[in-house]
């Protein structure tokens, strides 16, 4: 597949050259994940720039979360090779726990559920990982916790107990949290799903900076108008496969198979 | 009444008392060196059960299984009596720590398991995700939630550890019912001499159990939080 170059707002840090030649930041080969006897992912490749934003989309059950979960390895897949920046992982021998850190220090997650922690402060769930995971001093996590805070709109809630705080901004400190670590890669699973439409809005406009500001991010979503018009490529998963793969206009206007055509006219009639 | 009192008199009572508080002090002590034994035992099983490396896993199942199967009398007997023969003598104090600790960790493991079992499986996703070492992971996030849930439960158990410390009554340590009981045999008022020893075990449990339900109380409040 034919891999489109953006040329605006892709040079991202130090590794910014990389937009620049055809190889991928993230890439995905062959990736294979069964429970059992249960085929959830079939030989799946798909391979992200730097600076690039993929959106997911597909039906319930077909394998989005799982693909997501395989890229930083809380799910290891079967079989597959998962390549980001300089660390490449193969699926079927076993994971050295330097390479798992390695890959996983250059992925931010992002959850339907949020999952921030409910017994530590909104600051102290930002901090944590800077302190334990990267060494940071605990007045420079801070320091970057708020900046990062202010960033996401919210640098009034640094005291409170993430309960206290309403379910668009509980996310937006997720993703503060996922931030903090200076991640290179952001992944998303259906970070609105579980959110009112308003709500929702908040978190898509954070989602929609981070994009702006050249965040290589994959998106595991519904929402339509963010996969048209944020993300600029676009895939289709269908029962563990990509159905269909390309530029975001291109896939969702003018979907080629009959089954991407029956999905996307469910989700535009909902 | 009087048929019960067995013709005690006040100054009969008041002349157990400095016996019966010693003995209490003593009751109240093993208490505390068993759940100081049996509470990180307990934790250290909970998390010995759940690993993957096969054998230590199975030798903590065994303490567990053990542990919950044999009556705490029992486990006493077997430690204070049995253990000497194998040239290991230990003196009631020891043993019966040993004993109700073991008993005390083979029950709270199963209590703090299912308190970090309560963990959402979403946090230890977000722990992994962030990066954080299995370790850190369970220091900063699993445990302190886990345990909270735990507590309530970890308290009441706490009070039947001091309840079942009248066990070692039958490995002759002096504890407070071997002290009403050597009351009972040297005045014959063993009935006024128990009852009096029940004043006691009433006094430190019925306030422990009002603090569970307190704190059980407060641990709902924050689930709903
Ligand atoms: N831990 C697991 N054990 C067994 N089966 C699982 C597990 N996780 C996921 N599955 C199965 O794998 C399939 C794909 O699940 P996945 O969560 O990846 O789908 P999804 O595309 O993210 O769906 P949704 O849109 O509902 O989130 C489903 O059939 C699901 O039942
Ligand atoms: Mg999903």
């Amino acid at each position: 597949m034919p891999q489109q170059l953006r040329v605006v707002g892709q040079h991202v840090g130090k590794e910014a050259p990389l937009a620049l030649t055809n190889k991928p930041y993230v890439k995905l080969e062959q990736i294979t994940k069964s429970y059992g006897a249960h085929t959830v992912l079939r030989d799946v490749n798909l391979s992200v720039h730097s600076g690039g934003v993929l959106a997911i989309i597909g039906p319930s059950g077909s394998g989005k979360s799982t693909l997501l979960r395989c890229i930083n390895y809380i799910e290891p897949p079967n079989k597959g090779i998962v390549t980001v920046g300089d660390v490449t992982i193969e699926g079927e021998t076993p994971v050295s726990r330097r390479d798992l850190r390695a890959l996983r220090s250059k992925l931010g997650m992002v959850f339907q559920s949020f999952n921030l922690f409910p017994h530590l402060t909104v600051l102290r769930n930002i901090t944590l990982a800077q302190e334990r995971v990267l060494g940071r001093t605990s007045a420079e996590a801070e320091l970057i916790a708020m900046q990062l805070l202010t960033r996401v709109g919210l640098a009034d809630k640094a005291a409170q107990y993430p309960s206290r705080c309403s379910g668009g901004q509980q996310q937006r400190i997720a993703i503060a949290r996922a931030l903090a670590l200076d991640p290179k890669v952001m992944l998303f699973d259906e970070p609105t799903s579980a959110l009112d439409p308003e709500l929702g809005l908040e978190v898509l406009s954070v989602m929609r900076e981070l994009a702006t500001s050249g965040m290589t991010m994959i998106v595991v979503t519904h929402e339509m108008s963010f996969a048209e018009n944020v993300s600029d490529h676009v895939a289709i998963m269908a029962d563990g496969c990509i159905l269909e793969y390309g530029p975001s206009r291109e896939v969702i206007r003018n979907p080629q198979s009959a089954r991407a055509r029956q999905f996307l006219r469910a989700v535009n009639e909902r | 009444m009087n048929a019960l009192l067995q013709g005690a008199t006040w100054d009969d009572f008041t002349s157990w008392l400095p016996d019966l508080w010693s003995g209490f002090v003593l009751s109240i002590e093993v208490t505390i060196a068993s759940l100081a034994v049996g509470l990180p035992l307990g934790l250290a099983l909970a998390l010995g059960v759940q690993t993957k490396a096969m054998l230590l896993r199975g030798i903590c199942l065994a303490v567990v299984e053990i542990g919950r199967g044999a009556p705490a009398l029992v486990l006493l007997q077997f430690i204070y009596f049995g253990l000497p023969s194998a040239g290991l003598p230990l003196t009631s104090f020891v043993s019966a720590t040993i004993a109700l600790g073991w008993s005390t960790g083979a029950y709270t493991s199963e209590i703090i398991r299912a308190g970090l079992d309560s963990v959402p499986g979403g946090h230890k996703e977000a722990v992994s995700a962030l990066g954080l070492s299995r370790m850190d992971g369970l220091r900063y996030v699993i445990l302190p939630q886990g345990l909270r849930v735990a507590v309530p439960a970890l308290l009441g158990f706490s009070i039947l550890v001091f309840q079942a410390s009248s066990l070692c009554f039958t490995i002759a340590l002096p504890e407070l019912i071997s002290r009403a009981y050597e009351i009972g045999t040297n005045t014959f008022f063993y009935f006024p001499a128990l009852a009096t020893a029940g004043l006691f075990y009433v006094a430190i449990c019925m306030p422990a159990s009002f603090l569970v339900s307190y704190v059980e109380h407060r641990a709902g409040a924050y689930a709903v939080r």
